[in-house]
Protein backbone atom coordinates (compact mmCIF):
# COMPACT_ATOMS: atom_id res chain seq x y z
CA UNK A 1 0.00 0.00 0.00
CA UNK A 2 1.51 3.43 -1.34
CA UNK A 3 -1.25 5.21 -0.10
CA UNK A 4 0.41 8.32 2.60
CA UNK A 5 -0.69 8.03 6.14
CA UNK A 6 -2.18 11.19 7.43
CA UNK A 7 -1.00 12.14 10.73
CA UNK A 8 -1.56 15.08 12.86
CA UNK A 9 -0.54 15.97 16.51
CA UNK A 10 -3.34 15.29 18.82
CA UNK A 11 -4.71 19.43 19.37
CA UNK A 12 -4.93 19.28 15.13
CA UNK A 13 -6.72 15.91 15.39
CA UNK A 14 -9.04 17.14 17.85
CA UNK A 15 -9.69 20.51 16.90
CA UNK A 16 -10.52 18.84 13.29
CA UNK A 17 -12.78 16.56 14.63
CA UNK A 18 -14.72 19.31 16.54
CA UNK A 19 -15.36 20.92 13.57
CA UNK A 20 -16.89 17.68 11.77
CA UNK A 21 -13.89 18.20 9.08
CA UNK A 22 -13.60 14.49 6.81
CA UNK A 23 -10.22 14.94 7.00
CA UNK A 24 -9.93 14.29 10.69
CA UNK A 25 -11.87 11.32 10.31
CA UNK A 26 -9.68 9.89 7.90
CA UNK A 27 -6.26 11.09 10.26
CA UNK A 28 -8.25 9.52 13.01
CA UNK A 29 -8.63 6.14 11.43
CA UNK A 30 -4.77 6.18 10.17
CA UNK A 31 -3.50 7.26 13.35
CA UNK A 32 -5.37 4.99 15.95
CA UNK A 33 -7.33 2.07 14.15
CA UNK A 34 -4.26 -0.47 14.54
CA UNK A 35 -4.22 0.32 18.16
CA UNK A 36 -7.84 0.33 19.04
CA UNK A 37 -7.91 -3.14 16.27
CA UNK A 38 -5.18 -4.74 18.72
CA UNK A 39 -6.99 -4.08 21.95
CA UNK A 40 -10.25 -5.16 20.11
CA UNK A 41 -9.16 -8.42 18.03
CA UNK A 42 -7.74 -9.67 22.19
CA UNK A 43 -10.85 -9.00 23.44
CA UNK A 44 -13.90 -10.70 21.06
CA UNK A 45 -10.62 -12.80 19.28
CA UNK A 46 -12.44 -13.82 15.89
CA UNK A 47 -11.71 -11.49 13.50
CA UNK A 48 -14.96 -10.57 11.84
CA UNK A 49 -16.71 -9.95 15.34
CA UNK A 50 -13.68 -7.66 15.94
CA UNK A 51 -13.85 -5.57 12.75
CA UNK A 52 -17.44 -4.86 13.27
CA UNK A 53 -16.91 -3.37 16.63
CA UNK A 54 -13.98 -1.84 15.16
CA UNK A 55 -16.55 0.09 12.90
CA UNK A 56 -19.44 0.64 15.81
CA UNK A 57 -15.90 2.50 17.83
CA UNK A 58 -14.94 4.78 15.33
CA UNK A 59 -19.23 5.59 14.58
CA UNK A 60 -19.12 6.25 18.31
CA UNK A 61 -16.14 8.21 18.28
CA UNK A 62 -17.18 10.47 15.44
CA UNK A 63 -21.21 10.83 16.48
CA UNK A 64 -20.35 11.31 20.40
CA UNK A 65 -17.10 13.30 20.39
CA UNK A 66 -18.95 16.48 21.60
CA UNK A 67 -18.59 14.29 25.02
CA UNK A 68 -14.70 14.66 24.89
CA UNK A 69 -12.85 16.58 26.77
CA UNK A 70 -9.10 17.21 26.60
CA UNK A 71 -9.12 18.34 30.45
CA UNK A 72 -9.92 14.66 31.33
CA UNK A 73 -7.02 12.95 29.56
CA UNK A 74 -5.57 11.87 25.86
CA UNK A 75 -7.86 11.55 22.86
CA UNK A 76 -6.69 7.75 23.04
CA UNK A 77 -7.75 6.93 26.42
CA UNK A 78 -10.88 8.12 25.54
CA UNK A 79 -11.24 6.23 22.41
CA UNK A 80 -10.05 2.86 23.97
CA UNK A 81 -12.68 2.94 26.38
CA UNK A 82 -14.77 3.12 24.24
CA UNK A 83 -13.59 0.00 22.06
CA UNK A 84 -12.89 -1.84 25.22
CA UNK A 85 -16.88 -1.51 26.16
CA UNK A 86 -18.17 -2.16 22.85
CA UNK A 87 -16.04 -5.56 22.65
CA UNK A 88 -17.14 -6.29 26.24
CA UNK A 89 -20.34 -5.82 25.41
CA UNK A 90 -20.36 -7.69 22.25
CA UNK A 91 -18.96 -10.59 24.11
CA UNK A 92 -21.43 -10.80 26.69
CA UNK A 93 -24.03 -10.63 24.29
CA UNK A 94 -26.69 -13.66 23.83
CA UNK A 95 -25.97 -13.20 19.90
CA UNK A 96 -22.36 -13.60 20.20
CA UNK A 97 -22.00 -16.63 22.78
CA UNK A 98 -24.67 -18.32 19.95
CA UNK A 99 -22.49 -16.88 17.18
CA UNK A 100 -19.55 -18.38 18.58
CA UNK A 101 -20.59 -21.74 19.60
CA UNK A 102 -21.93 -21.98 16.22
CA UNK A 103 -18.38 -21.12 15.02
CA UNK A 104 -16.56 -23.76 17.08
CA UNK A 105 -19.31 -26.47 15.02
CA UNK A 106 -19.28 -24.83 12.02
CA UNK A 107 -15.14 -24.27 11.15
CA UNK A 108 -12.87 -24.81 14.04
CA UNK A 109 -9.84 -24.90 11.49
CA UNK A 110 -10.70 -21.68 9.93
CA UNK A 111 -11.42 -20.07 12.70
CA UNK A 112 -8.41 -21.34 14.80
CA UNK A 113 -6.12 -20.35 11.41
CA UNK A 114 -7.52 -16.89 11.92
CA UNK A 115 -6.84 -16.52 15.82
CA UNK A 116 -3.05 -17.76 14.71
CA UNK A 117 -3.03 -14.72 11.98
CA UNK A 118 -3.84 -12.19 14.69
CA UNK A 119 -1.31 -13.57 17.18
CA UNK A 120 1.57 -13.63 14.94
CA UNK A 121 1.08 -10.93 13.03
CA UNK A 122 4.23 -9.01 12.29
CA UNK A 123 3.43 -6.00 14.02
CA UNK A 124 3.21 -7.50 17.15
CA UNK A 125 7.05 -8.45 17.21
CA UNK A 126 7.89 -5.61 19.27
CA UNK A 127 6.16 -7.54 22.37
CA UNK A 128 9.42 -9.70 22.72
CA UNK A 129 11.33 -7.12 23.89
CA UNK A 130 8.79 -5.79 26.21
CA UNK A 131 7.97 -9.35 27.96
CA UNK A 132 11.60 -8.39 29.18
CA UNK A 133 10.84 -5.08 31.08
CA UNK A 134 7.97 -5.78 32.77
CA UNK A 135 7.80 -9.19 35.13
CA UNK A 136 5.48 -12.27 34.40
CA UNK A 137 3.07 -11.41 37.20
CA UNK A 138 3.18 -7.75 36.53
CA UNK A 139 2.10 -8.41 32.29
CA UNK A 140 -0.39 -10.87 32.89
CA UNK A 141 -2.41 -8.30 35.35
CA UNK A 142 -1.81 -5.62 32.82
CA UNK A 143 -2.74 -7.81 29.96
CA UNK A 144 -6.15 -9.22 31.88
CA UNK A 145 -7.45 -5.35 32.55
CA UNK A 146 -5.77 -3.85 28.92
CA UNK A 147 -6.29 -6.08 26.41
CA UNK A 148 -9.09 -8.82 27.69
CA UNK A 149 -11.22 -5.86 29.31
CA UNK A 150 -11.07 -7.66 33.11
CA UNK A 151 -11.80 -5.25 35.86
CA UNK A 152 -9.60 -5.10 38.35
CA UNK A 153 -12.07 -7.07 40.70
CA UNK A 154 -12.34 -9.84 37.90
CA UNK A 155 -8.77 -9.86 37.32
CA UNK A 156 -8.28 -10.52 41.67
CA UNK A 157 -10.96 -13.39 41.17
CA UNK A 158 -9.08 -14.87 38.27
CA UNK A 159 -5.58 -14.86 39.71
CA UNK A 160 -6.55 -15.28 42.88
CA UNK A 161 -4.59 -12.26 44.23
CA UNK A 162 -5.97 -10.16 47.10
CA UNK A 163 -7.28 -6.76 45.43
CA UNK A 164 -4.97 -4.56 47.07
CA UNK A 165 -1.76 -6.13 45.00
CA UNK A 166 -3.40 -6.11 41.91
CA UNK A 167 -3.67 -2.72 42.56
CA UNK A 168 0.14 -2.35 43.65
CA UNK A 169 1.18 -4.74 40.70
CA UNK A 170 -0.87 -2.78 38.20
CA UNK A 171 1.00 0.33 39.20
CA UNK A 172 4.09 -1.36 38.83
CA UNK A 173 3.57 -2.48 35.50
CA UNK A 174 2.58 0.88 34.14
CA UNK A 175 5.33 2.57 36.02
CA UNK A 176 7.84 -0.40 34.06
CA UNK A 177 5.98 0.66 31.24
CA UNK A 178 6.66 4.29 31.51
CA UNK A 179 10.52 4.11 31.79
CA UNK A 180 10.47 2.13 28.89
CA UNK A 181 8.33 4.13 26.80
CA UNK A 182 8.50 7.62 28.03
CA UNK B 1 1.52 17.90 48.72
CA UNK B 2 1.57 15.01 50.84
CA UNK B 3 -1.97 13.87 49.80
CA UNK B 4 -1.68 14.21 46.56
CA UNK B 5 1.69 11.47 46.63
CA UNK B 6 -0.97 9.42 48.51
CA UNK B 7 -3.22 9.87 46.29
CA UNK B 8 -1.20 9.32 43.09
CA UNK B 9 0.14 6.44 45.01
CA UNK B 10 -2.99 4.69 45.72
CA UNK B 11 -3.12 3.51 42.19
CA UNK B 12 -6.45 5.11 41.43
CA UNK B 13 -5.60 6.92 38.34
CA UNK B 14 -4.36 4.46 36.77
CA UNK B 15 -7.58 2.41 37.11
CA UNK B 16 -9.50 5.58 36.01
CA UNK B 17 -7.58 5.64 32.71
CA UNK B 18 -8.16 1.99 32.29
CA UNK B 19 -11.86 3.05 32.51
CA UNK B 20 -12.12 1.02 35.76
CA UNK B 21 -13.26 3.46 38.68
CA UNK B 22 -17.29 4.06 40.27
CA UNK B 23 -18.87 7.32 39.26
CA UNK B 24 -17.96 8.88 42.84
CA UNK B 25 -14.68 7.74 42.03
CA UNK B 26 -14.35 9.22 38.59
CA UNK B 27 -15.73 12.55 40.13
CA UNK B 28 -12.67 12.60 42.59
CA UNK B 29 -9.98 12.17 40.21
CA UNK B 30 -11.78 14.58 38.13
CA UNK B 31 -11.33 17.16 40.78
CA UNK B 32 -7.88 16.18 41.43
CA UNK B 33 -7.08 16.66 38.08
CA UNK B 34 -7.89 20.39 37.91
CA UNK B 35 -6.52 21.26 40.93
CA UNK B 36 -3.30 19.64 41.40
CA UNK B 37 -0.89 20.18 38.18
CA UNK B 38 0.91 16.79 39.05
CA UNK B 39 -2.13 14.86 39.28
CA UNK B 40 -2.82 15.95 35.58
CA UNK B 41 1.02 15.27 34.72
CA UNK B 42 1.07 11.78 36.28
CA UNK B 43 -1.74 10.72 34.80
CA UNK B 44 -0.46 12.22 31.41
CA UNK B 45 2.60 10.20 31.86
CA UNK B 46 -0.01 6.40 32.92
CA UNK B 47 -1.61 7.22 29.17
CA UNK B 48 0.84 7.80 27.15
CA UNK B 49 2.56 4.65 28.60
CA UNK B 50 -0.76 2.40 27.68
CA UNK B 51 -0.95 4.27 24.30
CA UNK B 52 2.95 3.00 23.71
CA UNK B 53 1.68 -0.22 25.08
CA UNK B 54 -1.42 -0.19 22.43
CA UNK B 55 0.71 0.86 19.98
CA UNK B 56 3.09 -1.97 20.37
CA UNK B 57 0.18 -4.64 20.74
CA UNK B 58 -1.34 -2.71 17.42
CA UNK B 59 -2.81 -5.13 15.09
CA UNK B 60 -3.50 -3.46 11.15
CA UNK B 61 -6.92 -3.92 10.17
CA UNK B 62 -7.50 -5.36 6.49
CA UNK B 63 -7.10 -2.31 3.71
CA UNK B 64 -11.28 -3.43 2.84
CA UNK B 65 -12.13 -2.31 6.55
CA UNK B 66 -10.64 1.17 5.73
CA UNK B 67 -12.54 1.99 2.76
CA UNK B 68 -15.86 0.46 4.47
CA UNK B 69 -15.45 2.47 7.90
CA UNK B 70 -14.60 5.61 6.48
CA UNK B 71 -17.80 5.09 3.87
CA UNK B 72 -20.01 4.73 6.61
CA UNK B 73 -19.16 7.48 8.70
CA UNK B 74 -19.48 10.00 5.51
CA UNK B 75 -22.55 8.12 4.47
CA UNK B 76 -25.74 7.46 6.21
CA UNK B 77 -24.58 5.42 8.90
CA UNK B 78 -27.88 4.64 10.59
CA UNK B 79 -28.63 2.17 7.41
CA UNK B 80 -24.93 0.49 7.40
CA UNK B 81 -25.18 -0.40 11.21
CA UNK B 82 -28.78 -1.69 10.77
CA UNK B 83 -27.56 -3.83 7.83
CA UNK B 84 -24.43 -5.11 10.16
CA UNK B 85 -26.34 -6.16 13.05
CA UNK B 86 -29.13 -7.71 10.84
CA UNK B 87 -26.37 -9.78 9.03
CA UNK B 88 -25.09 -10.70 12.45
CA UNK B 89 -28.37 -11.92 13.63
CA UNK B 90 -29.83 -14.07 11.27
CA UNK B 91 -26.88 -16.32 10.92
CA UNK B 92 -26.86 -17.92 14.55
CA UNK B 93 -30.69 -18.16 13.93
CA UNK B 94 -30.50 -20.12 11.07
CA UNK B 95 -28.21 -22.99 12.61
CA UNK B 96 -29.73 -22.85 16.27
CA UNK B 97 -33.11 -23.97 14.43
CA UNK B 98 -31.16 -27.33 13.35
CA UNK B 99 -30.46 -28.54 16.98
CA UNK B 100 -34.76 -28.23 18.05
CA UNK B 101 -35.58 -29.89 14.73
CA UNK B 102 -33.25 -33.08 15.19
CA UNK B 103 -34.30 -33.30 18.75
CA UNK B 104 -37.95 -33.14 17.50
CA UNK B 105 -37.07 -36.59 15.46
CA UNK B 106 -35.29 -38.27 18.57
CA UNK B 107 -38.86 -37.43 20.57
CA UNK B 108 -41.09 -39.04 17.96
CA UNK B 109 -38.95 -41.65 17.22
CA UNK B 110 -38.59 -42.52 20.76
CA UNK B 111 -42.24 -42.30 21.28
CA UNK B 112 -42.75 -44.16 18.11
CA UNK B 113 -40.74 -46.93 19.23
CA UNK B 114 -42.34 -46.99 22.72
CA UNK B 115 -46.05 -47.56 20.93
CA UNK B 116 -44.57 -50.09 19.16
CA UNK B 117 -42.62 -52.11 21.85
CA UNK B 118 -46.05 -51.69 23.93
CA UNK B 119 -48.30 -53.11 20.82
CA UNK B 120 -45.64 -55.82 20.50
CA UNK B 121 -46.10 -56.70 24.18
CA UNK B 122 -49.72 -56.88 23.93
CA UNK B 123 -49.44 -59.43 20.68
CA UNK B 124 -46.66 -61.57 22.01
CA UNK B 125 -49.29 -62.01 26.36
CA UNK B 126 -52.53 -62.18 23.27
CA UNK B 127 -49.92 -65.48 21.17
CA UNK B 128 -49.21 -66.81 24.30
CA UNK B 129 -52.42 -67.72 26.16
CA UNK B 130 -53.60 -68.83 23.02
CA UNK B 131 -50.37 -70.96 22.72
CA UNK B 132 -51.20 -72.49 26.20
CA UNK B 133 -54.87 -73.37 25.48
CA UNK B 134 -53.40 -74.96 22.37
CA UNK B 135 -51.51 -76.99 24.64
CA UNK B 136 -53.84 -78.02 27.09
CA UNK B 137 -56.51 -78.68 24.51
CA UNK B 138 -53.30 -81.17 23.19
CA UNK B 139 -52.69 -82.63 26.10
CA UNK B 140 -56.64 -83.22 27.17
CA UNK B 141 -56.97 -85.27 23.58
CA UNK B 142 -54.03 -86.91 24.10
CA UNK B 143 -55.18 -88.03 27.41
CA UNK B 144 -58.47 -89.07 25.94
CA UNK B 145 -56.52 -90.81 22.87
CA UNK B 146 -54.92 -92.98 25.21
CA UNK B 147 -58.15 -94.35 27.15
CA UNK B 148 -59.60 -94.47 23.85
CA UNK B 149 -56.57 -97.14 23.18
CA UNK B 150 -56.65 -98.90 26.38
CA UNK B 151 -60.34 -99.24 26.16
CA UNK B 152 -59.79 -100.86 22.69
CA UNK B 153 -56.70 -103.07 23.19
CA UNK B 154 -58.56 -104.21 26.19
CA UNK B 155 -61.70 -105.01 24.20
CA UNK B 156 -59.05 -106.75 21.64
CA UNK B 157 -57.62 -108.91 24.25
CA UNK B 158 -61.66 -109.81 25.99
CA UNK B 159 -62.48 -110.84 22.15
CA UNK B 160 -59.00 -112.67 21.66
CA UNK B 161 -60.50 -114.87 24.24
CA UNK B 162 -63.89 -116.04 22.02
CA UNK B 163 -61.26 -116.30 18.84
CA UNK B 164 -58.75 -118.08 20.45
CA UNK B 165 -60.01 -121.63 19.71
CA UNK B 166 -58.07 -122.80 22.93
CA UNK B 167 -60.57 -121.46 24.42
CA UNK B 168 -63.61 -123.96 25.26
CA UNK B 169 -66.65 -122.21 26.34
CA UNK B 170 -68.94 -123.14 29.08
CA UNK B 171 -72.27 -122.07 29.55
CA UNK B 172 -73.14 -122.59 33.44
CA UNK B 173 -77.38 -123.03 33.84
CA UNK B 174 -79.01 -122.56 36.61
CA UNK B 175 -80.15 -125.07 39.25
CA UNK B 176 -83.27 -125.20 40.86
CA UNK B 177 -82.19 -122.40 43.86
CA UNK B 178 -81.83 -120.11 40.84
CA UNK B 179 -83.74 -121.74 37.51
CA UNK B 180 -82.87 -118.13 35.60
CA UNK B 181 -79.25 -117.98 36.08
CA UNK B 182 -76.37 -118.21 33.69
CA UNK B 183 -73.36 -117.59 33.12
CA UNK B 184 -70.38 -117.92 30.27
CA UNK B 185 -67.07 -119.33 31.70
CA UNK B 186 -63.85 -119.31 29.03
CA UNK B 187 -61.07 -121.78 30.17
CA UNK B 188 -58.04 -122.14 28.11
CA UNK B 189 -56.46 -125.66 29.78
CA UNK B 190 -53.32 -124.98 27.78
CA UNK B 191 -52.53 -121.84 30.09
CA UNK B 192 -54.74 -122.76 32.58
CA UNK B 193 -56.46 -119.42 32.22
CA UNK B 194 -60.39 -118.80 33.68
CA UNK B 195 -62.05 -116.12 32.40
CA UNK B 196 -65.99 -115.03 33.40
CA UNK B 197 -68.02 -112.81 31.37
CA UNK B 198 -69.74 -110.78 33.61
CA UNK B 199 -71.77 -109.17 30.89
CA UNK B 200 -73.50 -112.57 30.33
CA UNK B 201 -73.74 -113.33 33.75
CA UNK B 202 -77.50 -113.44 35.07
CA UNK B 203 -77.63 -113.68 38.69
CA UNK B 204 -79.12 -111.74 41.45
CA UNK B 205 -77.65 -108.81 43.44
CA UNK B 206 -75.00 -110.11 46.28
CA UNK B 207 -75.82 -108.46 49.36
CA UNK B 208 -72.74 -107.04 51.39
CA UNK B 209 -72.16 -110.04 53.46
CA UNK B 210 -72.04 -112.41 50.35
CA UNK B 211 -70.18 -113.04 47.32
CA UNK B 212 -70.20 -115.62 44.75
CA UNK B 213 -67.58 -118.00 44.64
CA UNK B 214 -66.83 -119.99 41.41
CA UNK B 215 -65.32 -123.40 41.46
CA UNK B 216 -64.34 -126.06 39.89
CA UNK B 217 -64.54 -129.87 39.85
CA UNK B 218 -61.53 -131.91 39.69
CA UNK B 219 -61.82 -135.59 39.75
CA UNK B 220 -64.99 -135.18 41.63
CA UNK B 221 -63.47 -132.62 44.39
CA UNK B 222 -64.05 -128.60 44.29
CA UNK B 223 -61.19 -126.22 43.61
CA UNK B 224 -61.62 -122.84 44.86
CA UNK B 225 -61.33 -120.44 41.79
CA UNK B 226 -62.04 -116.94 43.40
CA UNK B 227 -65.01 -115.07 44.35
CA UNK B 228 -66.72 -112.22 41.93
CA UNK B 229 -69.76 -109.36 42.49
CA UNK B 230 -72.91 -109.33 40.83
CA UNK B 231 -73.19 -105.27 40.56
CA UNK B 232 -76.51 -103.61 39.58
CA UNK B 233 -74.93 -102.03 36.83
CA UNK B 234 -73.61 -104.63 34.48
CA UNK B 235 -70.01 -104.51 33.58
CA UNK B 236 -69.04 -105.10 30.18
CA UNK B 237 -65.79 -106.48 31.51
CA UNK B 238 -64.33 -110.13 31.72
CA UNK B 239 -63.04 -111.40 34.47
CA UNK B 240 -59.36 -113.56 35.21
CA UNK B 241 -60.35 -115.84 38.02
CA UNK B 242 -57.63 -118.36 39.32
CA UNK B 243 -55.86 -120.61 37.80
CA UNK B 244 -57.05 -124.31 36.77
CA UNK B 245 -55.26 -127.00 34.32
CA UNK B 246 -57.93 -129.97 34.74
CA UNK B 247 -61.86 -129.18 35.15
CA UNK B 248 -64.56 -131.64 34.36
CA UNK B 249 -67.39 -128.84 35.49
CA UNK B 250 -67.55 -125.06 37.17
CA UNK B 251 -69.76 -124.35 39.98
CA UNK B 252 -71.16 -120.96 41.54
CA UNK B 253 -72.23 -121.42 44.48
CA UNK B 254 -73.28 -117.92 47.25
CA UNK B 255 -70.81 -118.16 50.18
CA UNK B 256 -69.90 -115.35 52.66
CA UNK B 257 -68.14 -112.61 51.90
CA UNK B 258 -64.33 -113.40 51.03
CA UNK B 259 -65.50 -117.09 50.35
CA UNK B 260 -65.19 -120.64 52.19
CA UNK B 261 -62.60 -123.29 51.43
CA UNK B 262 -65.10 -125.77 50.89
CA UNK B 263 -68.74 -125.17 48.90
CA UNK B 264 -71.90 -124.87 50.42
CA UNK B 265 -73.36 -127.46 48.34
CA UNK B 266 -77.08 -125.77 49.70
CA UNK B 267 -76.35 -122.58 47.74
CA UNK B 268 -75.16 -123.99 44.67
CA UNK B 269 -76.52 -121.50 42.37
CA UNK B 270 -75.53 -122.30 38.60
CA UNK B 271 -73.37 -125.51 36.90
CA UNK B 272 -72.53 -126.83 33.78
CA UNK B 273 -69.79 -129.44 32.64
CA UNK B 274 -68.27 -130.75 29.57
Amino acid sequence: MSRKKLTLSEEELVLALRNREKIAIEALYDMYSASLFGVICRIVIDEATAEDILQETFVKIWHSFSSYSADKGRLFTWMVNIARNLSIDKLRSKDFKNHSKNQELENNVTSIDEQRNTVYKPELMGIKELVQTLKPEQKSILDLVYFKGYTHVEAADELGIPLGTIKTRLRMAIIELRKHFN
Amino acid sequence: MEDVKKFIESGILELYVLGDVSPAERQQVDAMIQQHPAVKAELEEIEKALESYALENAVQPSQKQRTKILNSLVINLADDRVFTKKETVTEPTVITMRPPGSSNFYKYAFAASLALLVGSVVAIYNLNSKLQQTTQQLVAANLQTQRFTKTVNYMNDQLGVFRDTSYKILHLKGTKNLPNGSLLVAWNPAKKKVMIDLKSLNMPVNDKDHQYQLWALVGGKPVDLGVFDKIANDSTDMKQMKSVALAQAFAVTREPRGGSVNPTMSEMMIIGQF
